[in-house]
């Protein structure tokens, strides 16, 4: 037990990523896969002249929309160029949004989990805006499963800032390596 | 959308259910291709079996927690906030599954002006079983009272505390 979490791994409890800018504004063809894919028509989200009759004076993002938003810049190298050398690559390496440009936790177990989320809500992103995101580890721990297999529990937090520097929402994720 | 009050909520009720599926495979991909994932136990039977042994294509976690706030956001309404959401993926959801969202309000209480309605939230497949136990806390607005803020704005201290959950230190 607790081999997992070496002194290099408690040492990341802690660390923040610098502030990361989404590669694209918020865009309106965007939103709209978006919703299709959540299945969630409120035309809060598509209807402009219903949105001008609301608080909110315009379209709005989902409200996690944001978390789901900072994708691979088009200078950035493909991350699927490891499909090229290797047939069992899960898919998931240099994804922006499971570490937001923190650096990976040293861990040599091969499968990923989400565990959960803890999320707060202070307003919508909206057309146009560039996002911004910053992230922290803030727990590393390890717990056997059921079976004793280890589990590493690697707990992130993100602020996201519309371009005004306000904040959107606070989200701390679960990430499990099993 | 119609305003929900704070006056009419009483703890006890329910909120949904909101249903979605049978997910198929499409439903999975579009999701994965609207968010630029490309982890392969959400499109690939084979890697998802055979390399992680897993029983089919799983349904992402981060699909279903746009389902548990979308619950909350359209029974909240466009005039009440949902502040606070929170849950654990403590069981996988497969293609195939049909999946409702489900919450209760678990308490209200009044404060600075403004309603807050704490409710409990879950995720249940065709067969009954929970995968997605969580929390949350809505606000609403007061007759006679003033709008919820927006941008949310932080209620004094004392509000703002998280009531003490199952798995903190």
């Amino acid at each position: 037990m607790g081999h997992s979490i070496t002194e290099a791994v408690r040492a990341m409890i802690g660390m923040e990523s610098s502030l990361l800018i989404a590669a694209d504004a918020v865009e309106a063809g965007a939103i709209r896969r978006f919703i299709q894919a959540i299945m969630d028509n409120d035309p809060l989200y598509w209807d402009r002249s219903y949105a001008l009759t609301t608080r909110y004076g315009e379209r709005v993002a989902p409200p996690l929309y944001p978390v789901n938003a900072f994708h691979r810049p088009a200078k950035a190298p493909d991350p699927l160029r490891r499909a090229f050398e290797d047939p069992e690559f899960d898919g998931t390496g240099e994804m922006i949004g499971l570490l937001w440009g923190l650096p990976p936790v040293p861990i040599d177990l091969p499968r990923l989990l989400n565990g959960g989320n803890d999320i707060e809500f202070y307003q919508y992103a909206r057309i146009g805006e560039r996002l911004s995101v910053r992230a922290r580890y803030v727990d590393i721990y390890e717990r056997a499963a059921r079976d004793g297999t280890p589990m590493v529990f690697i707990v992130i937090e993100s602020k996201f800032f519309n371009d005004r520097n306000q904040l959107l929402l606070i989200n701390r994720q679960t990430l499990i390596r099993r | 959308m119609d305003t929900r009050w704070y006056n009419d909520v009483t703890i006890g009720m329910e909120i949904g259910p909101l249903v979605k599926g049978p997910m198929s495979v499409m439903h999975i991909m579009r999701w994965s291709a609207a968010m630029e994932n490309f982890h392969r136990i959400h499109y690939d039977y084979r890697f998802a079996t055979q390399h992680d042994g897993l029983p089919d294509i799983v349904i992402n976690g981060s699909w279903k927690q746009h389902v548990m706030v979308q619950l909350m956001k359209d029974w909240l309404g466009h005039n009440g906030w949902l502040w606070k959401i929170s849950f654990q993926f403590r069981a996988m959801d497969l293609a195939g599954d049909t999946l409702s969202a489900w919450g209760r309000v678990t308490d209200t209480y009044e404060e600075a002006g403004l309603g807050f309605v704490t409710c409990s939230l879950g995720l249940r497949n065709q067969e009954g079983r929970e995968s997605t136990p969580g929390t949350a806390v809505g606000v609403l607005p007061v007759r006679g009272g003033r709008p919820v803020p927006y941008p949310f704005m932080l209620p004094p201290r004392s509000v703002v505390e998280r009531p003490a959950r199952e798995g903190d230190a």
